[in-house]
């Protein structure tokens, strides 16, 4: 970051760096002087865009809430029964992580440590899951097209599953699964799931 | 007279739920009639922005009202 940088530049930037770090290491393992040696300034340059470490941090979170993923086109996109909108949300919210991996890194880290912000964005981001299952179950079991289920289980199992498949993908690059292309392995995972909560499909209406 | 056709309760909800209802609550509208939509999810205005864009459909008024978010949509 030698070359002469806007405002907005440099703070981009700044971010840009510290997210990588904050990847790699957790808030608690990166010092403000790290990231500054990462962009070649001094401290003071970080602290005239950002008070404290902890305000880069969560400017780095929230930088990525206000890039959260659209579902509208996941939902206009195609036919409106469960199983065809959860694998359409499911593919939008894994290319969004895939592009994106050092956010399930902080995530890992943030568990760790406990952090109370960070814990309730990650927690928000799966959250849309959890909404879309639970009403799902909820309505579907009555009209017998799924199962009398656990669903916070089922949603958990769900969870469990995306994420891992993420996991394997984009963190550890598992050789298992090497050759099976992300959205193939979510597929799957989600055949699965509709499986385990006794799915049963039933068109209502057509494509949108 | 009301302003609106049929109402969506979407509050408490998270994308895509509020959509996905959105959707199919415009589809039993004829055209020209309005659905009002309440919800609590910020991102909802965003959703709702797009959500029209997408589908044709008019938002005719998108307002705060405290905690909640009241959106119009004409069918087109």
């Amino acid at each position: 970051m030698s070359k002469r940088l806007s405002a907005g530049q440099r703070r981009a930037a700044i971010l840009q760096a510290a997210k990588a770090l904050f990847a790699e290491n957790g808030l608690h393992g990166v010092s403000v002087d790290a990231i500054a040696e990462r962009l070649n300034v001094s401290p003071a340059t970080l602290y005239k865009h950002f008070a404290s470490k902890e305000a880069l941090y969560e400017a780095v979170i929230n930088a990525t809430a206000c890039n959260r993923e659209s579902y509208v086109d996941a939902v206009l996109r195609g036919p409106s029964d469960f199983a065809s909108v959860l694998r359409r949300i499911a593919r939008t919210f894994v290319d969004s992580v895939a592009a994106d991996p050092d956010f399930l890194r902080m995530e890992m880290h943030a568990v760790l440590e406990g952090n109370p912000f960070a814990g309730r964005f990650f927690e928000n981001r799966w959250k849309h899951f959890a909404d879309y299952i639970e009403m799902g179950i909820r309505e579907l079991a009555p009209l017998g097209q799924a199962a009398t289920v656990d669903v916070p289980s089922a949603t958990l199992l769900f969870q469990g599953m995306l994420r891992e498949a993420l996991y394997a993908k984009c963190v550890y690059q598992s050789e298992q699964y090497r050759d099976i292309p992300l959205h193939r392995l979510v597929d799957r995972c989600i055949d699965l799931f509709l499986r385990a909560i006794g799915y049963r499909e039933r068109r209502l209406e057509g494509a949108a | 007279m009301a302003e609106f056709d049929a109402e969506l309760d979407a509050r408490g909800l998270n994308c895509p739920l509020p959509i996905l209802r959105a959707k199919k609550s415009i589809n039993e509208l004829s055209s020209g009639q309005v659905l009002k939509i309440v919800a609590t999810d910020p991102g909802a205005v965003k959703d709702f922005e797009a959500f029209c864009k997408q589908t044709g459909n008019e938002l005719v008024s998108s307002k705060e009202q405290g905690s909640e978010f009241v959106f119009m949509i004409r069918k087109q």
